[in-house]
């Protein structure tokens, strides 16, 4: 761990006290985790629990591993971390359970307080605390928030220190720009149709800049939330459009052209098949139809290849393409003379024409520019690092800190496995512009293989034979292989690179670089694997690449699957070490060499930065996307390690939403900061805060004590329900607990709440009850409850935020209609005609639902608190429940009941056919996992389900991969 | 098995449940909500109820403002209402602001004599229920039952996005790459996170839901209902020994409750 900079150390000095609980805000990339983690270090003893709550589980796992570096090793302090790693509900069902000793706890941290809300778990943690810890006073109320707003210590120890940092602004291709206009105009466009389509919206936030940001869907969400209902489903779609669209400019600059490509078609793909099958005009987005969107689609092509006719390449529309060509050769950096030869024999210029590639397509793979841009920068680095070497070894002084790491930081681990990509198989000898040709031309021969079974897929029942070639594997792994194939398409291609290659390598021998480390050190390149399987002998050669790929552990690239294994496994002889310390390590293990001049793709990841830029101690960092807070990081970094040189290459592509989005950002955060200081200048925090608590506690506590408080207090036994646990996921148990009930968390097979022996509840948000309607779930439920209990009880809960009504009934005209048609006499013939109602409104549903259960009783409840209300109404007089009864109710063929559930994996089981809700049970007890269940054949399905069931089940588990396999 | 007709003596005006009407008590009479009810006929009838929306289902209806003012009127039809209709329905018009109390306490009122509470919103929305609950008398459930036979398309569509932060597109992107669902269960967090649109979070919910286990052990919560009347309370735990004694040793109070389930340490990261 590094050393404290001043301003960490002032803030500890002001937070570490136990008595006062205090707030802290810290911009992002001011080292929120080491303040945090040395403050648990300060509470590191056998006396003290320290319960840190709220964070999410990546920032639990590196907690622990920080604090573990820092030497708290007892359990005192890995216990915490430990207990919420592994499930987020669980703390608190300890909590309640008493499980945890809580005269121990000394404090609890929240982090991302910015998120907690009264109604939030959080509260309801820190409420059963102080409740049960009313002796100890020692309480500690940390709220670590890391929002927009930046500390003003900070600003003056950092600006003295700017990292040495050179901004690059790089322009889109033609083609990007197109898509890039394109795609802006759409977003316009919906915009415009947004603001059309609803009053009711602020419509100054509702501006272009605005909606780069991933929150704007949160604040469209927000005002739309009390009418969310309401709004119709062209709305709602827009809403949704612009998230699309918004995802899409983002995956324009990311991602490669054949990805964004196949992107698009994508999503073409899923609007025109849901379009075609819910018949409803709802399904299509209104920007797909635009002139704009046509644009975007035909350039995502244009980007990747061109097609043509092969026997008649004239007859091309010529006033269309000449433009394209036009931008395809300048793209390419070949002068537009070269037209005529290109024209007649495609694929010329390029050299030899893979022979796998269907003559209709002409290749054009555009690359991101900034991929040539890393690629000179790289080259600049090394020259500098030479520089710096024959200067240092000139002087008798000791290393300067830090290596010769180079490090590429971008937004996604997708685009790490890109950028290693990329580098390794760069080949500079080309014209700027095709550097990364070979990994392009890999890239689209999966493509193509993937396109080529997608056709398929629409005609799969006869083409059984058509794939006879592809033996043995499965799919996934051919798709990988895909790739991997292309790798021996291209000898042909790249036998003159190879050539060069080696001339290069010979130069490069002295000075091991990882990027020309695969093509030079390769010995299996005939072999299967796409990237050269390092022979175990060279790996001394390599370290650079296997430094590479492990420290990208978590994201290898599928196609660098075998030749991570093979350095992993190389790695694990010799030094046994875990992936994530293996940086840290790694010079120990090969202490001879020196620090290696090694290029290390990484992707931001939050507070995890810091660490690995300690350990590292790069010297030269490439931004290869904006990130404000990565270079406030780097800021703190250098400032930690004085003396060391650090130098940071800042790539932004000119007038993009990129650059808009970065340049939004930094106001925004100046503008809160600014707030921030205002709001506290009128304020005095000590009562805020006081107040806070208080009156959070308040609110609830008031409410109850007028329904039940008094009376109950009465009674010796505490009025109990039993809540299932999924339910923790809500509102309401907390609620409930704060309304003086005693909540038994349990895991039921009938109902989420059990309020005495006769009444059990199942609750529905309004959401939920229009999904679980439509998904027939609700049926089964009310079924199952109606059988076991005697009262079964619908809750509908509004949200509390939310208008307290149902949609608005608005063709009731078209409904009239279907019904004069079907007079009521005739439909009992029973013969349900449900097309004939286009869209059965909710309230027939409910309607449907009382009829078939007419001992279903319904509670309308405004709010969370309201429902607290009811159900303390509800139970008054009432007997209480038997926790072990309500768990053993309706899971009598369920030997495991009781234990806990992973509600997601059920969810995805009872979607498939041939499961329902009776058998679900029972397969759950049979089958340890959804994969289990794939994997098994035909006989073992039907084994558990049944002959019809299983078949059923079967076939819709393995329908698309029938002739694939063969 | 009329049971409105049979326990009361001889209707005197009308004979109800003929057919196809809806019988409205001529208190009724004058109600907005008459108006509102569409596409059904209706008779004026002597009833218990309000409506009688079918042979064994009758409807009061109240409007929380009229609830506000006569407060003691419900309780006497309730109690004429005895033990009238197998489906007793009060059908609440919430037509002020502060609804919260009446219908936390109508609920209640209505939980003790087996009456189903529905609250509509507005006239008209009290007269589409009305309706309904006469057009529907003899609907099948089928409309909000499971639904088995449909296309594969949508069925795959409707499983897959079943898994949180799925959307259409990404069931496209799954379905073109790997094909079925179990060449997907089989495929690695990477060449999933490879696919266009896939994100870290994305892949590991999908990961969770397929390879997660079904069950967790850790959290069995029966087994410590079961054992928790004999439990101690903590106060007993010697708070001298080592730090140990207050974490590791806990689960010697309850039956052996697993330290975490293995997949969450090893492929969650």
């Amino acid at each position: 761990m590094s050393t404290l900079l001043p301003f960490h150390t002032s803030i500890l000095n002001e937070i570490y006290d136990p008595d006062t609980s205090d707030l802290l805000i810290l911009s992002r990339g001011l080292g929120l985790r080491r303040i945090i983690c040395t403050l648990l270090k300060i509470y590191d003893s056998p006396h003290n629990l320290v319960l840190l709550v709220n964070a999410t589980q990546e920032e639990e796992t590196e907690i622990g591993e920080e604090l573990g570096i820092m030497g708290c090793r007892k359990p005192g302090l890995r216990v915490v971390g430990y207990e919420t790693g592994t499930s987020r509900d669980r703390n608190f069902v300890d909590l309640l359970q008493s499980t945890i000793p809580i005269d121990l706890i000394t404090g609890i941290i929240v982090m991302h307080a910015e998120r907690v809300s009264p109604l939030h778990l959080v509260s309801f943690i820190t409420r059963l605390y102080r409740e049960k810890n009313r002796a100890v006073s020692t309480e500690e109320y940390f709220e670590g928030i890391a929002t927009e707003t930046r500390l003003d210590i900070s600003k003056d120890t950092l600006e003295r220190k700017r990292a040495d940092v050179i901004e690059f602004a790089q322009n889109l291709t033609d083609n990007m720009n197109d898509i890039h206009a394109a795609i802006v105009q759409c977003m316009n466009l919906t915009l415009a149709e947004l603001r059309r389509s609803k009053v009711e919206l602020d419509l100054d936030s509702l501006n272009l800049p605005a909606a780069y940001f991933s929150s704007f869907d949160h604040i469209v969400r927000k005002q739309l939330d009390p009418i969310w209902h309401k709004v119709g489903p062209s709305t709602k779609a827009l809403v949704r459009d612009l998230g699309v669209l918004r995802r899409l400019v983002g995956y324009l600059l990311v991602y490669d052209p054949l990805q964004f490509h196949s992107f698009c078609q994508s999503l073409v793909e899923s609007a025109t098949s849901t379009n075609s099958e819910s018949g409803s005009g709802s399904g299509k987005s209104q920007w797909m139809l635009t002139d704009a969107a046509n644009i975007v689609f035909q350039a995502a092509k244009r980007r990747c290849f061109v097609d043509v006719q092969p026997e008649q390449g004239e007859v091309i529309d010529l006033d269309d393409d000449d433009e394209a060509w036009d931008a395809v050769f300048e793209l390419e950096g070949r002068p537009s003379e070269a037209r005529q030869s290109t024209n007649k024999g495609k694929g010329k210029a390029t050299g030899k024409r893979p022979g796998w590639l269907p003559k209709e397509i002409h290749p054009v793979l555009e690359e991101l520019p900034k991929w040539s841009l890393l690629a000179e920068i790289i080259e600049e680095i090394e020259v500098e690092i030479v520089r710096m070497e024959s200067t240092v070894s000139s002087r008798p002084v000791k290393d300067p800190p830090g290596t010769n790491v180079t490090l590429i930081m971008c937004s996604s681990t997708a685009t790490c496995t890109l950028l290693n990509d990329f580098l390794s198989s760069m080949d500079s000898t080309r014209p700027k512009g095709e550097w990364g040709r070979r990994m392009m031309l890999k890239k689209l021969r999966s493509w193509i293989w993937w396109e080529k079974r997608r056709k398929m897929m629409q005609e799969v029942t006869q083409s059984a034979n058509s794939s006879g070639k592809k033996g043995g594997s499965n799919i996934a792994q051919e798709m990988v292989r895909g790739g991997s194939t292309s790798g021996n398409g291209n000898e042909g291609l790249s036998e003159a690179m190879r050539k060069k290659d080696r001339e290069r390598a010979a130069q490069a021998a002295s000075r091991r670089r990882v990027r020309g480390g695969a093509p030079v050190n390769n010995s299996g390149r005939g072999s299967t694997v796409p990237r050269d399987t390092p022979a175990p002998g060279a790996s001394t050669s390599e370290p650079g690449l296997g430094q590479t790929i492990s420290d990208d552990f978590f994201t290898t690239d599928n196609v660098e699957l075998l030749s991570l294994n093979d350095d992993e496994i190389e790695l694990n002889l010799m030094g046994n070490m875990s992936t994530v310390e293996f940086s840290a390590e790694f010079d120990a293990h090969y202490g001879l060499l020196s620090p290696p001049q090694t290029v290390l793709v990484r992707a931001y990841s939050d507070d995890t930065d810091d660490r690995m830029l300690d350990e590292i101690k790069p010297r030269f960092i490439v931004m290869f996307e904006p990130c404000m807070e990565f270079v406030r990081r780097v800021e703190v970094y250098k400032c930690s390690n004085p003396g060391l040189p650090v130098r940071v290459y800042h790539m932004v592509y000119a007038n993009s939403c990129e650059e808009h989005k970065y340049l939004a950002g930094i106001r925004r955060e100046k503008d809160s900061f600014e707030r921030l200081i205002k709001e506290r200048g009128s304020m005095l925090l000590p009562i805020i805060e006081d107040q806070r608590t208080a009156e959070s506690d308040a609110i609830i506590k008031t409410i109850s004590s007028r329904v039940a408080g008094g009376r109950r207090a009465l009674n010796l036994v505490p009025s109990q329900v039993i809540v299932d646990m999924r339910e923790f996921r809500s509102t309401l148990p907390s609620l409930l607990h704060a309304s003086h009930l005693l909540v038994i968390p349990a895991t039921l097979t009938v109902g989420d709440y059990i309020l005495t022996p006769e009444i059990c509840v199942e609750r529905k948000s309004l959401s939920d009850l229009v999904s679980s309607f439509n998904s027939g779930r609700l049926y089964t439920q009310c079924e199952l409850m109606s059988v076991h209990y005697k009262i079964p009880v619908l809750l509908i809960e509004f949200d509390e935020d939310k208008a307290f009504s149902f949609e608005i009934i608005s063709d009731l005209k078209s409904y009239a209609k279907t019904t004069n048609r079907y007079p009521p006499k005739k439909k009992t013939t029973g013969n349900p005609t449900e097309h004939n109602y286009t869209s059965p409104t909710i309230q027939s549903k409910i309607t449907l639902l009382t009829l078939s259960f007419p001992r279903l009783r319904i509670i309308w409840s405004s709010s969370p608190y309201a429902t607290a209300d009811i159900f303390n109404d509800l139970k008054k007089d009432r007997a209480e429940p038997d926790p072990v009864k309500a768990v053993a109710t309706g899971a009598e063929e369920d030997p495991e009941a009781g234990a806990g559930v992973n509600a997601a994996a059920e969810e995805l089981l009872r979607s498939f056919p041939g499961i329902t809700v009776k058998n679900v049970k029972h397969v759950m007890s049979k089958v340890n996992n959804v994969r289990e269940l794939c994997e098994m054949d035909l006989v073992g399905v039907q084994g558990i389900l049944g002959a019809e069931l299983g078949k059923a089940c079967y076939e819709f588990l393995h329908k698309g991969e029938g002739g694939f396999r063969r | 098995m009329s049971s409105s007709s049979s326990s009361r003596p001889a209707p005197p005006v009308v004979i109800p449940g003929s057919g196809n009407n809806i019988i409205v008590n001529p208190l009724q009479r004058g109600n907005p909500v008459l108006e509102c009810i569409r596409n059904v006929g209706k008779e004026y009838g002597d009833i218990v109820a309000d409506y009688q929306v079918g042979r064994t289902t009758g409807v009061l209806f109240l409007s929380l403002k009229y609830h506000r003012l006569h407060p003691e009127y419900i309780h006497t039809r309730i109690e004429k209402l005895a033990h009238h209709y197998t489906l007793r329905i009060l059908l609440i018009l919430s037509d002020i602001s502060e609804h919260k109390d009446p219908i936390r306490e109508l609920t209640k009122v209505c939980l003790t004599n087996n009456i189903t509470v529905i609250v509509a919103f507005s006239f008209e929305e009290a007269g589409h229920y009305l309706t309904i609950f006469k057009q529907f008398e003899h609907k099948p459930p089928n409309m909000i039952k499971e639904r088995v036979d449909k296309d594969y398309a949508s069925m795959l569509r409707t499983s897959l996005t079943s898994i949180s932060k799925v959307n259409k597109t990404d069931v496209e992107t799954l379905r073109s790459s790997f094909g079925s669902i179990a060449n997907i269960a089989r495929t690695s967090p990477d060449q999933l996170s490879n696919l266009p649109g896939f994100g870290q979070v994305k892949v590991k919910n999908i990961k969770n839901a397929f390879e997660k286990p079904f069950r967790n052990h850790a959290t069995n919560t029966l087994a410590f209902m079961a054992s928790s009347p004999s439990r101690e309370p903590m106060g007993n735990e010697p708070h001298d020994g080592v730090e140990q004694g207050n974490t590791v040793a806990e689960p010697s109070y309850k039956p052996p409750r697993e330290p975490s389930p293995v997949w969450d340490i090893e492929l969650d990261l």
